[in-house]
């Protein structure tokens, strides 16, 4: 059976054909609305084309500002072991030439890097250090290194120096290949001292420096000369500054570094001086941030985990490199970040993208609404509907396209690229609704079948339609549902950071939409109570005298079931209070951030120099005017402290207690009331705050500050820490206490909070680097991805909100022609024109109060629900992810926007049609009833 | 059963349009139409029939000539005097009923009241007792769409009796209706007219309604057919 029709139905078939002069006609009557829709095409993908070149514009930006924060710790390593230098008649042989090898093994370096990770990298200074030895001269605990410096010029070629007593180091022996004994006299090695370090030592050129090493064997190690640095600010003094003064805590609490300058003549005597694992060379890549970006990051990255996985074993004794670098790490850090203002901004693009498809349905519900009796003529003359859907898919793709593409242009033109992929269901939206819509009206208007006269077959072709709601409504929540489940089980940043399979794949689309999908279902499940609330103030309405209110009333719960133009103004409201809340919630987060970055209103990062002097600079500073706390503190990064069976390296915090946390009280930092807990002793222990990413710092544990050349110092874990600064691992000791235990605090941190603070701190802070929060703030709110997320933020609410007003006017024209010829009835009936506007307003307000009302509160519902899981915190610097902060100034606006949108629709709708008679419009309005139009059965 | 002239037309022009593409809607068009009588208005599709009611009704302006109802120059109105007018002196039956599809029948009938502030109880007593007159009283809680298409226009005539009107103006009441419904219609605005002594107005081109009117006008392409007031039907 199924062949012969299917036969006959293929014999009938015939490839569309369009009717040109149609689509010329109906282009040019409906051209207002053609121009609407491909403005909006055109602006949703300006903005969309624009938004992720932008992105990755700032993503480039970030990695640069990370790598250059990063400083040491970006640099690549490559250490290798020594040639042997063992005679032939045993002990050890003098090598001349050992700057050459230093080169040789610098050019070895060089070789082993893969050409991207060259290409990121400065040209590589070879360096050699001796271990730290210990200054035997009675006094503080001072260690003391030998160092040598030299860049791809050769040997001799460190930083310029210029010598101010003595000269450079020279050889110690005229023999240059001068054998040394296993078990001679310690070898006679020069050195050159910075005037600070020589001054500190009290030394003079000539005399002999007390060291010895770490198994108490003496050096004999002899002043040179005395040098000053031609240029302080020279980036290889950078890798031993203890060259040019002494360094507090280099070498953990409570001691205090120095170091000798060696010569390519002096540095085979050095090599002779120390054992083999004594004395290491090693070549320093630093990195240039100028030649990385987003792209790039990766391919470093992915080459420096290569040359680590192929680096020597550090047990090798054979003379292969050893790669060691911290850049990896720092550029895995900026892709989480990266990763995680891209879902951020995923997140806001798919609301702008969803409002703006809304729109463009709503366009094209109304584009055919004024259509169909055009479109009924047509199938009349003998369209058929594939006719009539490809004519008007030309059409709709004529505006769409063209309109996508000056929209990408334009993106173009304002910024690196331009991203099409977001532009696509824009355009898609565009060019298939009206066709879609135009067909099924087309379809409904000509179908042999009408309404079924009997009551039942009526009631059930309302229950399929409301079932076919229903079924779709239930799809959207079942979406929703699930994209906040997984955006809260697998968060916002895909699986692998700065994965691109994950990217193109659109790995986190699904939970990037979360807060979209849940407001859109949320807005589908409120429209369902319209009805109900319209039907419920007619009720009322005709309970009271006031004919408007009745009127207004009435033709509010006649439109109550249309749901597309409700739902637009309701969906682009609710997004673009999320998009403020996102936005406020940031940069109350970079507040909160900047308060934990600088720890008070401002800190003086006192220079190693001024270290001894810091207690009575913060007197200084807490005596100036505007001043209410300065309290000085030792800041030390990565001691060693022996937890359990690990190691961990925190930041340990050396302050006094009591007065700390009268700072804390007095900012709005988060109190910490265990800090009281210090002050008391545990069974002999210095008692600690301790705090760890990882837990591997906890209240209770019994814990061992390592020192070197000093005996270590037991603390006891009593509570947990404040977060001092960016440090996730923290052991927070009290000053006083510290003392007793032995811990000379060496102070090198002011906090100081009080309106005069910055001014105070500027005054007194000669010998330190002076730290404001206003400008970490500024710093953190110009950081190229902050600054991206917050514009894109406010930008996508202000696109939003206007989204929802065109939508409010799109619904308010769709409507307009049956409001106004029901208005023209009442007028029959004795309605005068001026009431007759404020009946006109009162069908439009429901779904506007509806909008106003619910709008603010679900976005804020989605905001609760979803920006925890959006890791603001990585852009914000906040210890954990921020609550919502509703900017509730902002917030009033967007319903105070829709009621005025009101107050100026009606009027201008009223002059447009105050030129038509009722006469006319009781004319004009006997066209198609809204059955034949299908408006019920449109979403 | 009639009076002096309720409805006088005098030299009514209606013009759409401007240059040689102007459509001449009405030519000077003048009649008169007696109180208490029901007048049948006839003429092909686009002969202006509707414009005269327009005109007639105040929905619509002549370019030239007078309407007076009942001592009440029409064309001399401003907008609040149209609706003054429409709330007590003249009343509308449409082709489409145009009643408001979420109130019932009952709240559609008393919708002009409320407009008028009539009392609550009184309009309800007004109400009911039209829906009795119309032969609806069983339907007042029916909304529109569940009535049939004679029962809306029903209710419609009901409406536009509620606020008591002169002149009753009602635009082809029975083209949407089967011949037996709109028979039945149009034997209802006669008998209101009889009973309720409106003046009526109907535009119509069926001829067995015409049967029903006390008097039947002539109109063709924009011109009364006949002289001006001349009785050319014959009442029931």
């Amino acid at each position: 059976m199924r062949g012969l029709g299917w036969w006959r139905a293929r014999r009938r078939w015939r490839p569309p054909v369009p009717h040109w002069p149609s689509i010329r006609g109906r282009a040019r009557a409906d051209t207002g609305p053609l121009v609407l829709a491909a403005a909006v095409v055109a602006a949703v993908s300006l903005l969309a084309g624009a938004a992720p070149p932008l992105l990755r514009a700032a993503a480039d930006d970030a990695v640069r500002d990370a790598v250059r924060r990063a400083g040491g710790d970006a640099d690549v390593l490559a250490r290798g072991n020594w040639e042997p230098d063992d005679g032939p008649t045993g002990g050890r042989v003098r090598a001349p030439r050992l700057a050459e090898d230093l080169d040789d093994l610098r050019a070895r370096a060089v070789n082993e890097l893969d050409p991207a990770l060259r290409a990121a990298l400065r040209p590589p200074v070879a360096l050699v250090t001796s271990d730290i030895l210990k200054v035997t001269d009675g006094s503080v605990l001072r260690t003391f290194q030998l160092a040598y410096f030299a860049d791809d010029r050769g040997p001799g070629s460190g930083p310029h120096v210029t010598w101010i007593a003595g000269g450079p180091p020279r050889a110690a022996v005229p023999d240059a290949a001068a054998p040394a004994p296993y078990d001679g006299p310690p070898w006679p090695v020069q050195v050159g001292l910075s005037e600070a370090d020589a001054e500190a030592l009290r030394l003079r050129p000539g005399d002999r420096i007390p060291v010895q090493d770490a198994r108490r064997t003496v050096k004999d190690v002899r002043v040179s000369g005395i040098f000053r640095a031609t240029d302080d600010a020279d980036p290889a003094w950078r890798l031993a500054p203890w060259l040019l003064h002494p360094v507090v805590g280099a070498d953990g609490v409570g001691s205090t570094r120095l170091a000798g300058l060696l010569s390519p003549d002096s540095l085979p005597d050095a090599r002779l001086a120390f054992d083999d694992g004594q004395f290491r060379r090693t070549v320093r890549f630093a990195p240039e941030p100028g030649a990385l970006t987003w792209e790039s990051g990766r391919a470093v990255g992915a080459a420096v985990v290569a040359l680590k996985a192929a680096s020597g074993s550090s047990g090798a004794l054979d003379t292969s490199l050893r790669w060691e670098t911290r850049i990896d790490a720092v550029l895995r850090d900026v892709r989480v970040r990266v990763d995680a203002a891209s879902a951020q901004a995923s997140v806001l693009l798919i609301a702008i993208v969803a409002a703006g498809v809304l729109i463009l349905l709503l366009a094209a519900d109304l584009l055919v609404h004024r259509r169909v009796p055009a479109l009924v003529a047509a199938r009349q003359r003998g369209a058929t509907l594939p006719d009539v859907g490809v004519e008007l898919l030309l059409e709709s793709a004529a505006v769409a396209l063209p309109a996508a593409v000056a929209g990408l242009v334009v993106a173009r033109a304002v910024t690196p690229g331009a991203a099409w992929g977001w532009a696509l269901p824009i355009v898609v939206a565009a060019a298939v609704a009206g066709p879609a819509f135009g067909v099924l009206a087309a379809a409904r208007a000509t179908r042999d079948w009408r309404v079924p006269a009997n009551r039942t077959p009526r009631r059930r072709a309302r229950h399929t339609g409301q079932l076919r709601r229903a079924t779709a409504e239930a799809g959207v929540v079942i979406a929703a549902v699930a994209a906040l489940v997984a955006l809260h089980q697998r968060g916002i940043l895909p699986a692998v950071a700065g994965d691109p399979a994950a990217d193109q794949a659109g790995g986190v689309r699904l939970q990037a939409s979360a807060p979209t999908l849940g407001v859109l279902a949320g807005a589908l499940v409120l429209l369902r109570l319209l009805p109900f609330g319209t039907r419920l103030t007619l009720r009322r309405s005709l309970r009271s005298r006031r004919p408007l209110a009745v009127f207004g009333a009435a033709r509010a719960a006649a439109t109550a079931a249309r749901v597309l133009p409700p739902l637009v103004m309701l969906v682009a409201t609710a997004l673009a209070c999320f998009a403020l809340t996102l936005d406020s919630t940031a940069r109350q987060g970079l507040v909160d951030g900047a308060w934990r970055a600088v720890g008070a209103d401002a800190r003086l990062d006192v220079a190693p120099a001024g270290v001894p002097a810091t207690a009575a600079l913060a007197r200084r500073v807490a005596a100036a005017p505007g001043v209410r706390q300065a309290v000085p503190a030792q800041l030390t990064d990565g001691v060693r402290i022996a937890a359990a069976a690990t190691d961990v390296a925190p930041r340990l915090v050396i302050v006094d207690a009591a007065e700390y946390r009268r700072l804390l009280a007095a900012t709005p930092l988060p109190d910490a009331p265990q800090l009281d807990r210090l002050t008391a002793t545990a069974d002999g222990d210095l008692p600690a705050l301790v705090r760890s990413h990882d837990g591997s710092l906890r209240p209770g544990m019994r814990l061992e500050l390592l020192r070197t050349g000093a005996p270590p110092v037991h603390l006891a874990a009593v509570g947990t820490a404040p977060a001092v600064g960016g440090a996730v691992d923290v052991v927070l000791v009290d000053a006083a206490a510290a003392t007793a235990a032995g811990v000379l605090p060496a102070f090198n941190t002011v906090w100081v909070t009080g309106p005069g603070a910055a001014r105070a701190a500027a005054e007194n802070g000669a010998a330190a680097r002076v730290v404001l929060r206003p400008d970490v703030l500024r710093a953190s709110r110009a950081a190229p991805l902050t600054a991206g997320l917050l514009r894109l933020a406010l930008v996508s609410a202000v696109a939003l909100l206007a989204l929802g007003l065109l939508g409010l006017a799109l619904g308010a024209a769709a409507t307009a022609p049956e409001r106004w010829q029901t208005l023209a009835r009442l007028r029959t009936l004795g309605l005068r024109p001026r009431d007759a506007r404020w009946v006109a307003a009162g069908e439009l307000l429901p779904a506007v109060a509806l909008a106003a009302a619910a709008g603010p509160a679900l976005g804020l519902l989605l905001a609760h629900l979803t920006l925890g899981p959006l890791a603001l915190r990585l852009l914000t610097g906040q210890a954990t992810d921020p609550a919502p902060v509703p900017p509730w100034w902002h917030l009033g606006l967007l319903p105070v926007a829709l009621l005025a949108a009101v107050a100026v629709v009606v009027p201008v709708e009223s002059r447009l049609r105050r030129g038509r008679r009722p006469g006319e419009v009781l004319r004009a309005g006997e066209g198609l009833p809204d059955a034949v139009l299908g408006r019920r059965s449109l979403p | 059963m009639s009076g002096g002239p309720l409805l006088r037309v005098r030299g009514v022009h209606r013009r759409f349009g401007t240059g040689p593409t102007a459509v001449h809607a009405l030519r000077d068009v003048s009649f008169d139409v007696a109180a208490g009588t029901m007048v049948a208005l006839v003429g092909r599709s686009g002969s202006g029939k509707t414009t005269l009611l327009n005109v007639v009704g105040g929905l619509d302006r002549p370019d030239e000539g007078t309407v007076v109802i009942d001592g009440t120059d029409v064309t001399a109105l401003d907008e609040d005097g149209l609706s003054r007018l429409r709330r007590a002196g003249v009343a509308y039956v449409f082709q489409t009923f145009g009643l408001i599809p979420v109130l019932s029948a009952a709240e559609n009938v008393g919708a002009p009241l409320r407009l008028t502030r009539v009392p609550a109880r009184e309009r309800e007593r007004r109400v009911a007792l039209l829906l009795e007159l119309v032969g609806l009283a069983e339907h007042a809680r029916q909304r529109p769409g569940e009535l049939s298409g004679g029962q809306q226009q029903r209710v419609a005539i009901a409406r536009a009796l509620a606020a008591s009107p002169r002149l009753l103006i009602a635009d082809e009441p029975t083209g949407q209706l089967d011949h037996e419904t709109g028979m039945s219609v149009m034997a209802l605005l006669r008998g209101v007219v009889e009973s309720e002594g409106v003046t009526a107005l109907v535009s119509t081109h069926d001829a067995v309604m015409m049967a029903l009117a006390d008097r039947v006008i002539r109109i063709s392409d924009g011109r009364i057919e006949g002289p001006a007031g001349e009785r050319v039907g014959a009442a029931c």
